[in-house]
């Protein structure tokens, strides 16, 4: 045999080392040309106050009765005084692997190649809902002055075009939203994603969203 | 109380997480019962017609269960067309579907599917009523026309073959394809599962069956007695049997699969009004109730009109019921 034990026990350590040396990243982002936009919402820091809310709806000029972001609050844990409530973002993850886009007939929903960032193209849409009823997070609506599937699209067509953060960013006061470059291994987001122990919503399905969370300290049982 | 059951009413048919309302189960309705009278219509043409010496003069046209699946082949499938348009957001952008592609789309493929059967089934058609036909461009038709029409029904009738081979499979894909277009859909667990075109396909067929079954005897007067009629009556058993063994699958594997999956098919199932409508409305009604009848009706009563508009209308019922329950109770439960 040329197979021999010794062989097989050196090139099996070969294999552990060298995957072992290939560095996996915990977080695997899909290399695009350059960045790869994400976002962290840090829910140990987060007051509920819904500021980000309000500032998403000014910015994307959103109409009432429809949200590309909410805050949604947890039933009350513990009695009063010591009451506390859990906060959770409920907005687009920008999927590397994003059902909605899969979906669409006509290729109005796409992924941005340059940015990672899930949008749609009101030019080819025809508003079959598809999309709407594709998203496991349940984060599209149907605009009722576009007559088009809307959601957040990191502000790419407001604030990140002129330069600036996302709104929601920007007016969070505790500094619970952090958003960057998941690409780069300077970027905050990458550092907190690396330090951190984070999670993301829904990981089973195979969307690997793009949104990460840090969970807060309150614990898990009802009062 | 009366409040109560038009509370668990109004619920049932407006939650959260619908997004496809009513007209898309009428739409899955009558694309299925237009694949199915296709797919009868090219066997019933190929080999049972054929196979009993049924054809009048050569011509497949004569028969009235012939007739009923050319009816009800293009009519349901228009009517679904225009249904579905509505129900866009935007339905004046419709055409941007047939210029836009993604091949990773089910809808999309769909839609090359839907264009590819209008065209197929026309042609298809335009040969089975070639005599009719020939005598309507005779009569309206100018002479430019006149002249140039043999030509063209000449040289499609050399593909008649390729083309009811292409008929079959092209509404045996449809029938299935309402399935995959809900299927494909993550956030739902009753719906995100590979039983659900199989379900979709055979329930399609059977509506098929009794759709042209129903058509057939009562508006083209196709003889009970018929070799091809009791070939069509045999059918509905088997298929319905079909029917059911899918159903049975599809809510054993959300149950083994558990989780989520196990709380859809139990809100789906297990109470409330879409239970209803799946109890008595899908397996009693149009399950249980065709097969009784079909083991337990003496057979000179199955050989009434009268028996036959029972028996179909409750298949046919039953398998519009279960469009809509798929569709609401797929929609109530979210990962």
């Amino acid at each position: 045999m040329s197979c021999s034990r010794r062989k097989f026990i050196a090139s099996g350590c070969a294999l552990v080392l060298g995957t072992g040396l290939a560095n996996i990243p915990l977080v695997q982002s899909m290399t695009i040309n350059g960045k790869r936009y994400a976002m962290l919402h840090d829910e140990s820091k987060c007051i509920g106050c819904t500021a980000c809310m309000d500032a998403c709806r000014e910015t994307n000029l959103v109409p009432e009765g429809v949200s590309r972001l909410e805050i949604i609050r947890s039933e009350p844990q513990g009695e009063y005084p010591d009451a506390n409530y859990s906060f959770f973002r409920k907005s687009c993850q920008h999927c590397d692997n994003p059902p909605c886009v899969e979906v669409c007939p006509s290729g109005a929903s796409f992924r941005d190649e340059e940015t990672g960032i899930v949008d749609v193209n009101p030019d080819k849409c025809v508003g079959c809902q598809y999309c709407v009823a594709a998203c496991p997070y349940q984060v599209r609506f149907i605009h009722p002055e576009k007559n088009t599937p809307d959601k957040c699209n990191f502000c790419r067509d407001t604030n990140l075009a002129q330069g600036k953060l996302p709104a929601c960013v920007s007016a969070c006061p505790t500094q619970a939203l952090i958003f960057g470059d998941a690409n780069d291994p300077a970027s905050a987001i990458s550092q907190q994603i690396a330090t951190k122990p984070t999670y993301r919503n829904k990981v089973p399905l195979g969307t690997d969203p793009q949104l990460f969370r840090i969970a807060d300290r309150n614990g898990d049982l009802p009062s | 109380m009366s409040t109560g059951i038009f509370d668990s009413v109004q619920h049932a048919f407006h939650f959260d997480s619908l997004v496809w309302h009513g007209p898309i189960a009428l739409y899955l309705f009558l694309l299925g019962l237009s694949a199915g009278a296709a797919m009868l219509a090219v066997v019933l043409k190929r080999w049972i017609l054929p196979r009993n010496n049924e054809t009048l003069n050569n011509r497949a046209s004569e028969n009235g269960l012939i007739r009923a699946t050319a009816i009800i082949a293009p009519a349901s499938i228009l009517l679904s067309l225009v249904i579905l348009i509505q129900h866009l957001t935007m339905p004046l952008t419709f055409w941007r579907l047939i210029i836009y592609y993604n091949f990773t789309s089910v809808m999309s493929i769909g839609v090359m599917l839907l264009q590819l059967y209008s065209v197929v089934l026309a042609l298809w058609m335009a040969l089975l009523f070639r005599h009719e036909l020939d005598q309507l461009i005779d009569r309206w038709m100018p002479g430019r026309i006149k002249n140039i029409y043999p030509r063209v029904m000449q040289s499609v009738a050399k593909f008649e073959n390729t083309l009811e081979w292409l008929l079959l499979g092209i509404a045996i894909s449809l029938g299935a394809y309402t399935g995959f277009l809900l299927a494909e859909l993550k956030t739902y667990p009753l719906l995100n599962n590979p039983i659900l075109p199989l379900l979709f396909f055979f329930s399609g067929l059977s509506s098929g069956v009794a759709g042209v079954m129903l058509l057939g005897v009562t508006v083209f007067k196709a003889r009970l007695d018929a070799a091809s009629t009791h070939w069509l009556h045999k059918l509905e058993r088997p298929v319905i049997l079909c029917e059911a063994l899918a159903l049975a699958a599809l809510f054993s594997l959300l149950f083994y699969i558990g989780g989520r999956s196990e709380v859809a098919a139990l809100a789906a199932i297990g109470g409330g009004f879409w239970s209803g409508v799946f109890w008595l409305g899908i397996v009693g009604l149009g399950l249980l109730t065709p097969l009784m009848l079909q083991t337990f009706t003496p057979a000179e009563a199955r050989q009434r009109v009268s028996f036959v508009v029972l028996l179909t209308s409750c298949s046919l019922s039953g398998v519009l019921m279960l469009r809509y329950f798929i569709l609401y109770a797929g929609q109530m439960t979210v990962y």
